[in-house]
């Protein structure tokens, strides 16, 4: 039950300690490449860059990322690997899918298993898995380097081919190893047709013929490392890890779990590193282990340990007020009687949604886990999740700093560094300085801008989608879930996180889909939009800030500076994100999911 | 301009290495190392393939192990979850429902019968939380399941479409109250539809009844019933909330809810013991043999087709569907 948990977070929080060391080793290039790879470093090398360059490098390569990735998925009716004959893909989800995955995100406004041919698989998504990873971590490393003052913030182009070449590439090849041995399929066939055991069990089709199972398949031994290590998230299935082939066995899913969690861990500690200080990102480190096992623990211990609510008793009679205009008073009164529970079993915890092979605790673990590493990855259905546990991933995608996704995690972090030291100074009527730098106005307002693009761009939407009929007739389940529904997607969205409560109704999936969800096109747009700002805005700003930050001359350290290496820092840094981060979103999730569980279960009927 | 040919060899690196090179090695090992898992685990019974170790498959004849219930049908090209709220009433009406047929008493004088014939009989007496005519109120609290027994079926439909004609006057007088909606359509009509009919067949139900017409086809109506399937499933919920403290033995969790892809290919042991019994007994009789020693041959074959995730660290033990099916076929051969 808890070995599951506590062993698949120590595990990669070991590995990240040589890991960090051999990240920042590369990143400050104290390696010697052999002739091959040296050709190809001067061939993508564009010499240093100072962080406006920087920033403009990462936007046209995002640009060409763009333009690439609709043009695969645009070619799939003509491109090979396409045994299935699937057509074109509808504009809207394409435009949201390049988006998604360019940005590391990966939300899936369509399932892979239906609507792409494994060409698009293998050259749309594989590609994207490598390099929209990259991106965030090479924009930490420019900002690593702008607060040690660094002469320029170094190549975008030779950080991206450093991080993709000497660290994904060799982890996910090794990780491959692992789950081909694990009996993951590996395989460029699409789909296999096979008789099923008991003729006919999935009925007969109007010739009388017993129906075939198609069983589809495809290289995921290829596709699913990058997918975790780079917390891409984004699913060769549309139901992501759930599936046995995505996820075969208890095995694969340890592998799976932990290797989401590697690289941001070592990030963590390779700022530290790289910064010289390593104490200090030993706290961070604690910061976020702290939030992470407060996130996993509290979705176990609601929704692992406790039964689904919807099938246990209620045996209290209760009664609501509700506000109306018609009634005599402004009050209408609604009484619900007890509620017999159902002869079921639940000794494992809340089964729907769950799979047996996984484990008692790995659906509840992964679904906090893979919102606090903006992995968004799926191995349980989180819409079919307990009511009060799945305010841990809602919390978890509102201050995006667990750890967080490739690099952005971390900047998120340093935001609300920067922010907790200015509120600190000013508390205690002292110049705020972080690494030894006065923070300024400028400053505190980029990091401002950053943090508070998040909120906007997650509850404005929602309010608009929620007042349109956009919203509501997406929703799949009644009263608050319903808002849930739409505040969850987004949330991830704009965290950059990609996981769902699926039965949203945002799929148009192949264009020749004659039964799309009727509401795909509005979301499929404002997704793509608020996962541009949620991505972009939040890493040039912090460059910018970073970069301001370092150009200040350093003051020594005095009795009068704030150490950042001790426990009452740490203790700082956690309240400002639970205050800061979470607050903003108290009232939604008062709405969504806290409403879910205080009100009635079954709601109506 | 500079940063445009940089992004272009990047790129292309990239899409050579990692969707090219890298695929295509592990290609190779997949199929020379692990050949079997690398093509899905696909198993063959008398050499023809019949479906994946990996991926659920439907089963409903008694002789065989059931799989979880699956939101995509089993379909392994669509995997889906039911995405399902723990508040949203569908959820419970669907376990209820699985559940109406196949739950126990625990104690009592019947402890170990079904509880099916009782509800039965108490839904025959048509009378719910004090006040006559289950249907009507079922009809009532749930329109969403009226509405949607209206659409489960194109003989449904027409049943109503019939009862509409004989019903001209009521509905006049609906389609008054409701001006907005001056041609309704059966699902409109489905409250209406169960209200009138529960007064006009109390204790009754329209539901499917096959029959053989004198010249030996079998043909299928609906008609208002008094027993049968769909009262223990459809009102079995309802007849729980009638009978909140009795004493009913509890169903494994794995059994009633579905998975996340909907092709979980595994259940508890505990979900196979249930089944057990069905399994066992059905066996025996298609091979005429002594029932309780089949029944402990099957037992000790769930026991060794059964194991625990990462060998018993991360949870229960549990048995995969299509493997113990297999071994069942070959060793008692066809079902009949």
């Amino acid at each position: 039950m808890w070995l599951f948990p506590i062993s698949v977070i120590a595990v990669p929080a070991l590995l990240a300690i040589p890991l960090s060391r051999y990240l920042a080793w590369v990143m400050d290039g104290h390696y010697r490449p052999t002739k091959l790879l040296k050709w190809f470093e001067d061939h993508v090398n564009s010499g240093p860059m100072n962080w406006k360059q920087y920033i403009v490098a990462l936007l046209v390569f995002n640009t060409v990322l763009y333009f690439f990735g609709y043009l695969v998925l645009v070619l799939q009716p003509w491109a090979p690997l396409n045994p299935r004959g699937l057509g074109a893909i509808a504009p809207t989800t394409i435009f949201n899918t390049v988006i998604s995955f360019m940005t590391n995100t990966d939300i899936q406004h369509y399932s892979g298993d239906v609507v792409f041919s494994n060409f698009s698989q293998i050259f749309f998504c594989i590609p994207m898995f490598f390099l929209s990873a990259a991106i965030g971590f090479c924009a930490l490393t420019a900002i690593i380097r702008s607060f040690r003052s660094d002469p320029n913030v170094g190549n975008f182009f030779l950080d991206m081919w450093r991080v993709v070449f000497y660290t994904f590439l060799p982890i996910a090849f090794v990780l491959s190893l692992f789950f081909l041995a694990s009996g993951m399929p590996m395989t460029y066939q699409s789909a296999n047709q096979v008789n099923t055991l008991e003729p006919a069990a999935l009925g007969t089709d109007n010739n009388n013929q017993a129906k075939q199972q198609t069983i589809v398949m495809g290289p995921l031994a290829a596709f699913v490392p990058m997918k975790m290590l780079g917390t891409n998230g984004g699913g060769f299935f549309g139901m992501n890890s759930a599936h046995p082939f995505e996820n075969p066995n208890a095995t694969t899913n340890f592998l799976e779990t932990a290797s989401m969690m590697l690289f941001p861990m070592a990030l963590v500690l390779m700022f530290g590193r790289m910064l010289g200080r390593l104490r200090h990102s030993i706290v961070i480190f604690l910061v976020m282990l702290v939030l992470l096992v407060g996130t996993v623990g509290w979705v176990i211990y609601y929704d692992t340990l406790k039964p689904n609510p919807g099938l246990t008793s209620h045996p209290i009679a209760r009664t609501f007020e509700i506000a109306s205009a018609t009634a005599p008073g402004g009050k209408r009164t609604i009484a619900l009687p007890p509620i017999a529970g159902l002869p079921v079993d639940q000794h494992l915890g809340n089964l729907e949604g769950k799979e047996l092979r996984f484990g008692t605790s790995a659906g509840a673990t992964f679904a906090a886990a893979t919102v606090d590493f903006t992995c968004g990855a799926i191995i349980c259905e989180h819409d079919s999740l307990n009511p009060v546990a799945a305010l841990s991933p809602f919390f978890g995608m509102w201050v995006n700093c667990i750890f967080g996704g490739k690099g952005v995690g971390m900047i998120n972090m340093l935001l609300f560094l920067v922010i907790g030291i200015f509120v600190v100074g000013q508390m205690v009527g002292r110049t705020p300085e972080y690494l030894g730098k006065k923070i300024g106005a400028r400053e505190v307002k980029l990091a401002l801008i950053a943090l508070l693009i998040h909120p906007l761009v997650i509850l404005g939407p929602t309010g608009l989608f929620a007042a349109k009929g956009w919203g509501m007739k997406a929703e799949s389940n009644p009263g608050p879930h319903g808002f849930s529904q739409i505040v969850y997607q987004f949330s991830s969205d704009s965290a950059n996180n990609g996981s769902a409560f699926d039965g949203l109704g945002v799929s148009y999936g192949l264009n020749s889909n004659s039964n799309p969800a009727p509401e795909a096109v509005p979301w499929d747009i404002a997704a793509g939009f608020v996962i541009m700002f949620g991505r972009f805005i939040p890493i040039i700003a912090p460059i910018a800030m970073a970069a301001f930050l370092g150009m200040k001359k350093s003051t020594p350290f005095g009795l009068g500076t704030l150490r950042d290496d001790t426990m009452t820092f740490g203790c700082m840094l956690l309240g400002t994100v639970v205050i800061v981060g979470a607050l903003l979103f108290l009232p939604v999730a008062a709405l969504g999911p806290m409403a879910e569980h205080l009100g009635p279960i079954p709601f109506g009927g | 301009m500079k940063n445009i040919t940089k992004s272009l060899w990047l790129l292309i690196s990239t899409v050579v290495v990692g969707s090219l090179i890298y695929p295509l090695v592990l290609w190779l090992i997949g199929q020379t190392v692990f050949p079997f898992t690398a093509n899905g685990s696909i198993v063959n019974d008398q050499g023809k393939a019949v479906g994946s170790l990996l991926i659920a498959q439907p089963f409903t004849k008694d002789e065989y192990f059931w799989p979880r219930p699956s939101a995509a049908s089993y379909d392994a090209s669509a995997g889906t979850s039911s995405a399902l709220a723990a508040s949203n009433y569908a959820l419970r009406d669907r376990v209820a429902r699985m559940l109406g047929p196949i739950v126990k008493y625990s104690s009592g004088p019947k402890a170990g019968q079904l509880v099916a014939p009782d509800i039965e009989a108490w839904f025959q007496q048509d009378r719910y939380q004090g006040n006559p005519h289950i249907v009507a109120q079922w009809a009532d609290n749930h329109n969403e399941l009226a509405q949607g027994w209206v659409s489960a079926d194109p003989t449904h439909a027409a049943y109503i479409t019939d009862w509409q004609k004989s019903h001209k006057s009521t509905i006049a007088d609906w389609i008054r109250q409701n001006p907005g909606t001056p041609q309704p359509q059966p699902s409109d009509l489905a409250v209406l539809f169960f209200e009138t009919f529960s007064k006009e067949n109390p204790g009754k139900f329209p539901s499917a009844i096959t029959s053989t017409t004198p010249d030996g086809k079998s043909q299928t109506a609906i008609q208002p019933v008094a027993s049968g399937s769909d009262i223990q499933s459809v009102f079995f919920d309802m007849w729980r909330q009638d009978h909140p403290d009795v004493a009913l033995a509890d169903v494994p969790g794995d059994m009633v809810t579905t998975s996340g892809s909907g092709l979980d290919p595994n259940i508890t042991v505990e979900n196979a013991e249930y089944q057990l019994d069905r399994v066992a007994s059905k066996w025996a009789a298609d091979t005429k043999r002594d029932p309780r020693q089949v029944h402990e041959e099957v037992e000790q074959m769930v026991q060794d087709n059964s194991a625990a995730p990462l060998g018993g660290l991360f949870g229960e033990k549990l048995v995969n569907v299509m493997q113990i099916n297999l071994a069942l076929k070959s060793r008692y051969g066809q079902p009949q």
